[in-house]
């Protein structure tokens, strides 16, 4: 005869008995023994097919039977059966809104922040308790992160989290809002938590400072109800699209560059993903950064905000998402214009066989290094070194392929301007046995600039390693900085 | 309805202001007299979840068979199980729901920027799909 412990709200089934002896040779007869002893209990530890409900655990003493011979585990005399329910659970999924589930109620104060919300029908009491409920995740707290930070948290989104591990430079000033004059040299994160918290106190903010990468992507956007990316890399852009894709949240997607940008709503159940857009990516170098080729400071606010709009419709589940269409706008010309897209059945991520099941190294895929090699390779030199190369009165050419905007903005004194585009033509103009130092901005036109040279048969061609950047920080600071 | 004495409740409120940002968990000990309950002591129990637990817990089915073992030591019953949801409401969300068990009733504190802000108790359904509300005094 083993002893079965009843659990207190059971006991009403066994006629108050906290313990009732039955008899079984294992634990699946005892069990069968009681419930046939008290047939009301059955439905509480079976379901209808006659299996253990599935918060039902069964220990045998101290040990769960899952973890011995399961029905079979035999029961002896003075054993003990127990039935303990696992319990788990956890804030972490907002329940469907419904009568049963009341929702994150609005307080007093909240009705009256949010009444012009409260009185747009499509939005409501409900809608606003959706957004209070919702969780969203900002990838980047730079020019597309401002505009979206500051909306999303006035318009009442509940948590807001940032990934971001930058610190507020004065060349940031220009476009991202959400960082002051006074921030410059704090972490963004920081900076933008605070501004968000001024407008709203009751926000809850999750800073995430870290760099997103393929290890800690899944842990960190599983949080969340869906990822708004602000990034402006190509593999930050590919392991949040794969990572949406994986764990299916839907990824509203902006970038910008100069005066145009672009706009969609990714991952999204149903629709294409960013790989079906681009399978692979650009050429490294190919598609110029904001740092690299310049942004309308104003344009990130208007990508920005287009963002933040897909972001509460999808929430409130009002109007036509930007699904399947690619929203591009000039800035100049001041328009917007919509291209289909269609979700790709042979995409390797979201298509009817995705050959892509984990997330991947992207800085491979995308062939830019995951950290700028600290050592000097062959073919690059140093700012200190093109110092003392003049110092010592060597005989080179300094070639510097930016624009002639940029040429304006500084110089190294010596250099000769050829924008990158000039270059094929004016190739003539160099002698192929000269030594030839190569610079840009920061390195990354000079680099296709010296590999074109060395393919048209120079052979002395080095890339200035930081270019010009380098050039102010190291040698002469009196060189701005842009 | 279920009504907490004031000494469980400072235990269960303290340890939520403990935990927060994370998710603390623990059972409710008692007596039942047809549907009123009286939640007596409260027992803090680890919240074992693997993983970030600022919005997820977990019981370990061991500490909820000691916790029944203290209740009956002490001629209580286990008659409830407590968490919190830091910076959101007590609902009762999908998770709470999809590992639930109905024998108990489920107090849920609602912790905001890591102070007592409001609670609810829920009696989940067999199916694990819903969850009534259930009166709640302390």
């Amino acid at each position: 005869m083993a002893k079965v412990s009843i659990p207190t709200p059971l006991r009403q089934f066994t006629g108050k008995q906290d313990a009732v002896s039955v008899s079984g040779a294992t634990v699946g007869e005892v069990l069968n023994g009681l419930t046939t002893q008290f047939p009301d209990l059955r439905k509480q530890i079976f379901n209808d097919e006659g299996k253990l409900r599935s918060f039902v655990n069964v220990y045998l003493n101290d040990e769960d039977i899952r973890y011995l011979a399961k029905s079979d585990t035999p029961a002896a005399d003075g054993d003990t059966v127990s039935l303990v329910p696992s319990i788990a659970g956890g804030s972490a999924v907002a329940p469907p809104a419904g009568p049963a589930n009341a929702a994150a109620e609005l307080t007093k104060d909240e009705v009256l922040r949010y009444s012009r919300h409260l009185i747009i029908p499509e939005v409501g009491i409900e809608g606003q308790q959706k957004l209070k409920a919702a969780k969203v995740l900002l990838v980047g707290a730079g020019g597309l992160g401002a505009p979206l930070g500051l909306y999303l948290t006035a318009a009442g989104i509940g948590h807001i989290g940032i990934v971001d591990f930058d610190v507020v430079d004065v060349t940031n000033l220009q476009r991202q809002v959400i960082h002051s004059t006074r921030d410059v040299g704090r972490k963004k994160l920081d900076s933008a938590a605070e501004k968000m918290l001024a407008i709203n106190p009751t926000l809850r903010v999750t800073k995430h400072e870290t760099a997103l990468t393929s290890e800690n992507a899944l842990d960190i956007l599983k949080d969340y109800d869906l990822v708004v990316d602000g990034t402006d890399n190509f593999p930050t852009r590919y392991l949040v699209n794969d990572a949406c894709v994986l764990l299916g949240k839907p990824n509203v997607y902006g970038s910008i560059f100069r005066f145009e940008g672009q706009a969609t709503i990714f991952a999204y159940p149903g629709g294409p993903c960013y790989r079906c857009l681009y399978s692979e990516p650009p050429p490294p170098g190919l598609v110029p950064s904001c740092a690299e080729g310049g942004v309308l400071g104003i344009l990130p606010g208007t990508i920005g905000l287009i963002q933040a709009t897909e972001t509460v419709k999808l929430i409130l589940g009002i109007g036509e998402p930007l699904v399947g269409r690619l929203l591009l706008y000039d800035a100049l010309g001041m328009r917007f214009r919509e291209l289909k897209l269609r979700k790709n059945p042979e995409c390797p991520m979201c298509g009817e066989h995705p050959t892509i099941t984990r997330l991947i190294d992207y800085h491979q895929f995308c062939g830019v290094p995951a950290q700028p090699e600290a050592k000097m390779n062959e073919g690059e030199i140093g700012a200190t070194e093109l110092k003392e190369k003049f110092d010592r009165g060597d005989s080179f050419v300094l070639i510097d392929v930016r624009e002639p905007h940029e040429y304006r903005i500084c110089n190294i004194p010596g250099s000769k301007l050829i924008p990158l585009g000039d270059l094929p033509k004016r190739v003539g103009e160099f002698d192929p046995a000269a030594d030839i130092v190569v610079h840009c901005k920061s390195g990354m036109r000079s680099a296709r600039a010296c590999g074109f040279l060395r393919q048209a048969g120079f052979q002395h061609v080095r890339n200035l390693v930081g270019g010009i950047l380098a050039w102010s920080d190291q040698v002469d600071p009196s060189v701005p900085k842009y | 309805m279920i009504h907490i004495e004031a000494e469980p409740w400072a235990v269960m409120a303290a340890h939520a202001r403990e935990a927060y940002p994370n998710e603390c968990c623990g059972a409710m000990l008692g007596s039942v007299e047809g549907d009123a309950k009286l939640v007596r002591a409260a027992l803090r129990l680890e919240n074992a979840f693997e993983g970030a637990q600022a919005a997820r817990y977990e019981l370990r089915p061991e500490d909820l068979l000691a916790a029944d073992r203290a209740a009956r030591e002490q001629k209580m019953d286990l008659i409830g199980i407590y968490h919190s949801h830091p910076d959101c409401d007590a609902y009762f969300s999908k998770t709470d729901l999809q590992n639930s068990c109905p024998w108990y009733s489920f107090v849920v504190l609602s912790i905001r920027n890591g102070e007592f802000h409001h609670a609810n108790s829920w009696l989940p359904n067999f199916d694990q799909t819903e969850a009534a509300k259930e009166e709640l005094t302390y």
